[in-house]
Formats: structure tokens, C-alpha cells, sequence
């Protein structure tokens, strides 16, 4: 199934809002471009106790004639990053009106042309069962996004998706950049290993969970026999009465809250979106509200 | 418990059919979305529920089944059986004259039929009421009774007589219900003191109040003097008292007389006046009490009608008419027998020797002497016996009232026939005479409904006309045949008055004081009316299509007119036992309460988890 979601009107869109940060706020993920991590440029950054194999020549001397002990002076490190966005791409985000498969793309395709608007590399997958299948690799500049990111689009939603699974064994870099995942979370699988994984590579950790309108705030009552969209063998036989739709919002706040504990645990971000938000509302009361583009 | 229409309960059968269309109905609705992940983490967000709130779910199909009993329950109406929660109650109400009597609130009467609502409504459910009602007649209105609505009702439409009742038959049926239940409460509801009343509750409805009576009222009239004599009575302290003579048109008294009297004395009173003539006279005391039934007392003029017309049918009719003549005042025309031609207008006919071919219709007949049947007559002739002597007739003993008024004042004496003619009745005629069993001078009603006498002899075969009996006997059958209507016209409420029945008479219409229409009957020679009722009675008599009206006065009995009466006694025999009977609770009424409650919950129900949830 092809969407319609990449299209003139969205990609103009997208630019003014780019626009609009670029002229009012410093810009985003640091700026053109410091990263979180530490490396040779000029700029100090801090201090850490010095360990063995580390590089002898950035020893702080004067420190060490003041508190008789070793520590390395630590600078920030200047390089092009590269952005890699994972949508998730089972069939939960597919069903219905579609309207979380196509919120998903929306937000990739902004988070990758504010990235190449940072000069910054990016590549999107999509994760289908255990993989993560490269959409869109290693794009660089405007006139690269406009002509590839059309390839969402053409983005098939079914099946299962492993988040953990797919980008264990992918390449992830790092320390070089953000590592955007944007998913419905409403999975059994393991994620939390890939953020782990993440982290360990020093990526900068930026999940967004999609949920439609009816997953924010169901309406179902009464006698009701659900089956997962994903898996027959799921299902949820019950006389939903007020006490189930208590425990519904509850269960719905505890996954949102161990989701956003398990990002800033991590050093990273977490936004919750409705499937019907306008791409506007997501930016500002998503990414700037939340304080993730500055 | 128990239920006065049991097969209601096979409404139940309801709830395993509600159970059945539960089941069938209760479907999940198959609903496919995007992942069941966070319905099914909520499980861990569940409280532990409670059993009851387990049964939430269920909660509506629990309130119809018990919607479905209680209607069952409804139909088949429960009654509950409370041990000793009721009593039985036999109640006697006073329905005599003085029950009449006027007190502040009512009647008497009718203070005694509050009095008796009053019991009934404070008694427990399942009670057993009798009221044995004592007024012209002892009347059991209902016995044992568990309807209060019923017994108040039937109460309702009672009202006082204005007779003397005696309660002692009331009393005998109240000994009896004692006697199957001693914890039976006896009350008698009325206006008189027992002097001892043995297991029964008296409940007194009278207090002081003033009464004032008049009786023995009689008169004279000579001339143009009328002359009223009578008794008038205080029976509650002295008083001066106006007595005022109404004549008949007269609206205001036309003459009056003032009595000083005693608490309970008889005081003569006589008033006059001058009249050239009146229909009725009446007195009245003026002064107003707490009855005024017994404050006037009336008597009518019965002018009777000296003249009567006789046709003698005889060839010598000169014995007859002489003593007809001399036992009334009768215009009589005799013809000889040949040319007699069924003449009509007389008011006594009288055929002597002579068989006419039919019999007349408008008036009395005497058949004297017929040697041969006559159509219509009631009697056969069969022949003519002699005797070569005489026989002597014998007297009737019969008690009935058309012999007694035939004989009457008759001394007995021997009647002597040398031969007399041999009848067979085979209308119901009364024998005044007979020889051996054969009636020999009978009376009775022939078959046009005349009064008919019939000698079966020839007067001058025997002594007849010379026994001190013969004019006694004539007058008696002038009488017979000439009837007033009534013999007098003041009466006593509870009297009989004997109504004399003309031949020919259509019917006979009785108004009576309170209003109400009844018609005597007719076949016979008397008519007797009861006189339940204080006031004037008006007879409407119509023969042969033309009314004649006569109007009979009918007292207060003289002891209803005591405020306070005194009895001596209504014992009980037996000893009393506090027991109660079996009361009952209709659980109608809280089974539709609950039914309405149940409906109102399942309503809700639905609403909550149609509406509030959503």
C-alpha cells in the first residue's frame, strides 16, 4: 500500500517550520554541530579522572600539580552527524485508518529534512519482523532529501516488528548522532535492549510513540472479543465495564511512563503523539514544547 | 405464607426462559484492532474484585429475575399468616326507635356506625367481624367476616327502625359465637344502661339530651265541637310545653294549650276547637327536642259510607230486605227472579231461590237458598236433603280471620234446618256452618274476585230468624260484605294494620312516611300492612280503575321515647379467653413496591451502562 503522506504541500510545510527555528532559536541538535560527545576540537568541555590507555598528551598538567592526580581535559567533539530514523513498520500501525502509519512517515520526513537542513547525514529504516530494512540511506543536503524521501510512501506496514531484534545487528554508529525511533510500542517484544544498545554506541535516543485517538482514549464497552491486528493468537475477552477502562488508562500511563523513564534514563527524549495530530502541532507542542528541538 | 391464587407462581417458569434468552442473547462482539497489548497489560491494573461486584456483570439479569418472581408472587398474592395477630369482633348496633335520636355529632345511630368503623380500622389485618343488626327484625348483616371494606359498607347502608327491639335473639347468637371462641369481643353499640353486662362491652352512644312525647291522643266531635284529649311526657326534667291542634288545610295551629309536666309523668292535656268538619286532626308539641317523630300524633276521619246499594233477586224478598234494613242503612231494590236480566251498579247483590245464569261482577253476592250450580260460583250443587224433623247446624271453630269477623259477637246458638241443599265447594271458601262436614253457610271470593256468601238452605226452613245470632250474623256479613278499608287509623310503629280488600280491587298502593312505594296484595279478603315507619301511611285502594285513598297514622313506640332506657341485662355465659386468631398481611402491595423498585434499578442499570460510561 502506497501513501500519499510525502507530497508538496507537507514537504513546504516542513520547510517553513525549519524556517522558522532557524530564525528564531539556535537550532536543532546543537547546532551545526556539537555533540553530546567528546572529542578533539579546540572547546573545552570538562574533566575526568585519567585511565589507563588514555591518551598521555591530554593530561591536565596544572590540574595535576594543584590536586596531585591525573585528569583529562576533555573537548567537544565537531563533526557531521548522521540521523537514523527506524519506523516501525508492523501492521499495528497500519490498522484502521491508517492514521499511525501515516503520522509515523510525516514525522520522519520532518526529522530528517531539519537534520540535512543541519548539514547532517540521515537514513531511514523501517523495521518489518527482526530487520531493519534501509528506506532511505545516507542522504545529505535538500536536494538529496527532496529526491529520496518520497520512498516513504511506498513504506509497507504488516506483519510483526522486533524492535530489539532489527537494530541489534544493524550498523548504528557512534556517537555520531540521533537514533529516532518511532513506533506504537504496543508490542510484546523487547525494545528496551536496542536503547541499551543505543546508548552503548553513545546515540543520542529520540523515541516517539504513536497512538491513535481510540488507543489514547478508548470508547469500547460492554461485551467485546478484541483481536490483535498483528497476532490471532492475542486477543482480550471481557465485559468492559468502567473498573477495565480505569485499568486501561492506568496500563496506558504505566507503558508511556516506563517508555519516557527507560528514554531519560538513557539520556535521551520521549514524546507521546496522537495519530491525528497535525504535523505543526507535533513540532511545537511536541518537540519544541518538549524542549528536543531548541 | 400462603396465596390465594397459587397457579400465579407459574409465572416462574419466566426465569429459566430469562435465563434461556440471557444466554442466547449475552454474544461478545468480535472487534479487530490495531494490538490488544494494553487491554490486556489493564488485567494488572484490575482490582481484585469482590464476589458481589462479580456478580456486576450479571447485575441486570439478576434484577429481572427477581423482577420475574416478585410478579409471580404478585399474580399468585401472598398472603402472610401472622399467628394471633387478629381478633373476632360481633358487633350488636342498636336499631331501635330511640336510636333516632338527635346528640350533637349524629344520630345516635350514626354515632354508633362510627364507632364500629372506628374498631374495625384499628383491628388487625384478618379480623373477623359479625354485626348482628336489632331493629324491626334481628338481622345478621354479616358474620365472620374478613372484608373491613365489605363490613363497612354493608354498615353504611343501615338504618334505624322505629320499633322496640329485643335483643335477646341477638344476645342467643352472640352466646353462640362465644361459645365457639371465648376470645371473641362482643360489643353492643347502643343508647341503653345494662344493669349487667357479662362479657360484653357496652358501648353507650347517648348522653343527656331532652326529649318531650305525645300519645293516647283521642277526640270527640258533636255538633261542631271538636274535643282532643292526650298525654304529653318530659323525659328529660320539667318543661312547660305547647301543644297545637292542626285540623286538615290548616297549616298554623287553629287552636293551642300550654302544660306544665313532670319529668316522667303522663300529663292529660285536652284542646278544642270549632269545626264544621275536618279529615284528619293532629297535635303537636311546638317546642323542638332532640326526636321529632314522637312530638305529634295523628288520627284521620274514616267517614264511612252509610249507604250501600242492594239488588234482592227473590219472588218474597221482604224477609231479606227487612233484615238487611235493619243491620244498615241500605238502598235496596228487589225484582223478582223472572225478571231479573243481569243488572250491574249494586254494591250487594242477593239471590234468593233463584240460579242466575252468570254471576255480576261489581259486588258482593249472596246466594240464598240455590238449588242449582252456578258458573263462577266456586261450588257445585248436588242435591237437596230433607229431614223429617230438623238437623241442627253446626258452629265453625275455625280461627281464621274471615271467621272470626263472621262470628263474631254470635252466642252459638242451634241452628235448625228441616232440609238444606248439599254443596260442593271446590273454591277456598271459609265454612261458617256445616252438617256432617257438609257446608251449609260459607263465605269466600268467587271467580270474578267478589265476595260471595252462600246459605245453603231456605231461611224460612228454619229457626234462623228467630236466634238472638240471625241480625248478629246479618250485620257480621253487611260487614263482610260492605268492608271499610280499615278499622282504625292510629296505630304504633311495630302494629299490624288489616287492610279490608273491596272486591273488584285493582290494587293497593302504601306510601310510606320515609317515602318508600310497596303494593299489598289483593286475592284475599285482608290485606295486612306492617307498620315499620313513624308517620302517616297513605293507602292508595283502586277499584275498578277509580282510586279511593285512605291515610293510617303510625306512632313512635312510647318507650323509644325514653332518652335514657334501662335494661337489666346482656350477659354472656362463659368465661373469656385473651386469644387471638390468625391474622393476615397482604403482601400485595409490597410486592408491587418491589416490582416498581426492581424496574426502577434495571432501568437505572441499563442507563449507567448505556449512557454514564460512554
Amino acid at each position: 500500500m502506497s501513501y500519499f503522506v510525502i507530497n508538496e504541500e507537507l514537504l513546504s510545510q516542513i520547510e517553513m517550520l525549519e524556517t522558522l527555528i532557524r530564525n528564531n532559536v539556535a537550532g536543532m541538535f546543537g547546532g551545526n554541530h556539537r555533540s553530546r560527545n567528546f572529542g578533539s576540537s579546540c572547546e573545552f568541555a570538562d574533566y575526568r579522572d585519567y585511565a589507563d590507555g588514555d591518551d598521555t598528551s591530554k593530561i591536565d598538567w596544572n590540574a595535576y600539580a594543584r590536586f596531585e592526580k591525573l585528569y583529562l581535559k576533555l573537548y567537544l567533539d565537531e563533526r557531521q552527524m548522521h540521523t537514523r530514523i527506524y519506523i516501525d513498520a508492523s501492521r499495528s500501525m497500519e490498522h484502521g485508518d491508517a492514521a499511525k502509519a501515516e503520522q509515523s512517515i510525516r514525522i520522519a520526513a520532518l526529522i530528517a529534512y531539519l537534520s540535512v537542513a543541519e548539514m547532517d547525514k540521515v537514513s531511514v529504516y523501517v523495521i518489518k519482523e527482526g530487520a531493519a530494512i534501509p528506506v532511505v540511506s545516507n542522504i545529505v543536503g535538500k536536494e538529496s532529501y527532496l529526491a529520496s524521501i518520497g520512498a516513504l510512501n511506498d513504506v509497507v506496514f504488516d506483519g510483526d516488528s522486533r524492535i530489539s531484534d532489527a537494530i541489534l545487528p544493524s550498523t548504528v554508529g557512534y556517537g555520531d548522532g540521533m537514533s529516532v525511533i518511532i513506533s506504537d510500542f504496543l508490542t510484546d517484544n523487547d525494545y528496551e535492549n536496542a536503547l541499551n544498545h543505543l546508548a552503548a554506541k553513545r546515540r543520542d535516543i529520540f523515541c516517539i510513540q504513536v497512538l491513535s485517538r481510540e488507543e489514547l482514549n478508548p470508547l469500547t464497552r460492554g461485551k467485546v472479543h478484541l483481536f490483535d491486528s498483528e497476532s490471532e493468537g492475542r486477543e482480550y475477552r471481557r465485559h468492559v465495564d468502567r473498573e477495565i477502562a480505569e485499568a486501561y488508562k492506568k496500563a496506558l500511563a504505566y507503558l508511556t511512563g516506563k517508555l519516557r523513564d527507560m528514554c531519560q534514563a538513557r539520556g535521551g527524549e520521549y514524546v507521546l503523539v496522537s495519530a491525528e495530530d497535525s504535523i505543526s502541532d507535533v513540532f511545537f507542542d511536541k518537540m519544541i514544547g518538549t524542549g528536543v528541538v531548541k | 405464607m400462603s396465596f390465594l391464587y397459587p397457579l400465579g407462581l407459574l409465572g416462574l417458569i419466566g426465569i429459566p426462559i430469562l435465563i434461556l434468552v440471557y444466554i442466547i442473547k449475552t454474544k461478545y462482539t468480535e472487534q479487530t484492532i490495531a494490538s490488544t497489548y494494553l487491554w490486556r497489560l489493564s488485567e494488572k491494573f484490575l482490582k481484585r474484585k469482590n464476589p458481589i461486584s462479580r456478580l456486576a456483570g450479571i447485575i441486570s439479569l439478576i434484577l429481572q429475575i427477581l423482577a420475574v418472581t416478585v410478579i409471580s408472587l404478585a399474580i399468585a398474592h401472598p398472603i402472610l399468616t401472622v399467628p394471633a395477630g387478629a381478633d373476632e369482633y360481633c358487633f350488636i348496633l342498636d336499631g331501635s326507635g330511640s336510636m333516632n335520636m338527635a346528640e350533637s355529632d349524629g344520630t345516635r345511630f350514626e354515632i354508633a356506625k362510627n364507632r364500629i368503623n372506628e374498631v374495625i380500622d384499628s383491628s388487625g389485618n384478618g379480623s373477623l367481624y359479625t354485626l348482628i343488626y336489632v331493629g324491626d327484625t334481628t338481622l345478621t348483616v354479616y358474620e365472620k367476616s374478613d372484608d373491613p371494606e365489605l363490613c363497612k359498607l354493608l354498615l353504611s347502608e343501615l338504618q334505624p327502625s322505629y320499633s322496640s327491639p329485643d335483643i335477646s335473639e341477638a344476645m342467643a347468637m352472640a352466646q353462640r359465637l362465644f361459645s365457639a371462641n371465648p376470645g371473641a369481643e362482643l360489643l353492643i353499640f347502643t343508647d341503653t344502661d345494662y344493669l349487667s353486662h357479662q362479657n360484653v362491652k357496652i358501648v353507650n352512644v347517648s348522653s343527656e339530651v331532652k326529649n318531650y312525647s305525645i300519645s293516647d291522643m283521642s277526640y270527640t266531635y258533636s255538633g261542631n265541637d271538636l274535643t282532643v284529649t292526650g298525654n304529653v311526657i318530659s323525659h328529660k326534667g320539667d318543661a312547660v310545653l305547647n301543644i297545637g291542634l292542626y285540623l286538615s288545610g290548616y297549616t298554623s295551629p287553629v287552636s293551642s294549650v300550654a302544660v306544665t309536666t313532670a319529668e316522667g309523668e303522663h300529663t292529660p292535656f285536652t284542646v278544642t276547637a270549632k269545626t264544621a268538619g275536618f279529615s284528619s286532626v293532629r297535635c303537636a308539641i311546638e317546642e323542638s327536642d332532640s326526636l321529632a317523630e314522637d312530638n305529634e300524633y295523628v288520627i284521620f276521619n274514616v267517614q264511612k259510607n252509610e249507604m250501600f246499594k242492594t239488588l234482592i233477586v227473590s219472588d218474597n224478598p221482604f224477609f231479606l230486605k227487612s233484615s238487611i234494613s235493619s243491620a244498615v242503612s241500605a238502598d235496596i231494590d228487589t225484582v223478582p227472579a223472572s225478571e231479573y236480566t243481569g243488572t250491574a251498579g249494586y254494591g250487594l247483590y242477593v239471590f234468593d231461590s233463584f240460579v242466575p245464569d252468570s254471576l255480576p261482577t261489581d259486588g258482593t253476592v249472596w246466594l240464598v237458598n240455590v238449588d242449582g250450580s252456578v258458573s263462577g260460583s266456586g261450588f257445585s250443587v248436588q242435591r237437596e236433603i230433607s229431614f223429617e224433623t230438623s238437623a241442627v247446624l253446626e258452629r265453625s271453630s275455625s280461627t281464621s280471620s274471615v271467621a272470626r269477623a263472621l262470628l263474631k259477637d254470635t252466642l252459638g246458638d242451634q241452628i235448625h234446618v228441616t232440609e238444606y241443599i248439599k254443596c260442593a265447594p271446590y273454591r277456598n271458601f271459609t265454612t261458617l256452618y256445616s252438617y256432617n262436614s257438609n257446608p251449609i253457610i260459607f263465605a269466600g271470593v268467587n271467580a270474578n274476585g267478589n265476595r260471595q256468601v252462600v246459605f245453603g238452605f231456605d231461611l224460612h226452613k228454619s229457626n234462623i230468624a228467630v236466634l238472638y245470632d240471625y241480625p248478629v250474623l246479618i250485620r257480621n256479613l253487611v260487614d263482610y260484605s260492605f268492608p271499610e278499608i280499615v278499622d282504625r287509623t292510629d296505630f304504633v310503629s311495630g302494629d299490624r294494620a288489616e287492610i279490608n280488600v273491596i272486591a273488584n280491587c285493582d290494587s293497593i298502593r302504601v306510601d310510606s312516611p320515609l317515602g318508600n312505594v310497596s303494593y299489598l296484595d289483593t286475592t284475599g279478603a285482608f290485606a295486612t300492612l306492617p307498620l315499620d315507619e313513624v308517620g302517616t301511611y297513605r293507602i292508595t285502594m283502586t277499584v275498578a280503575g277509580s282510586p279511593r285513598i285512605f291515610n293510617v297514622f303510625s306512632a313512635m313506640q312510647p318507650e323509644e321515647s325514653v332518652p335514657s332506657p334501662i335494661s337489666e341485662s346482656a350477659d354472656v355465659i362463659g368465661d373469656a379467653a385473651d386469644l387471638g386468631i390468625d391474622g393476615i398481611r397482604d403482601l400485595l402491595t409490597a410486592a408491587i413496591i418491589a416490582l416498581a423498585v426492581l424496574f426502577s434499578a434495571d432501568w437505572m442499570v441499563y442507563c449507567y451502562e448505556k449512557y454514564q460510561l460512554r
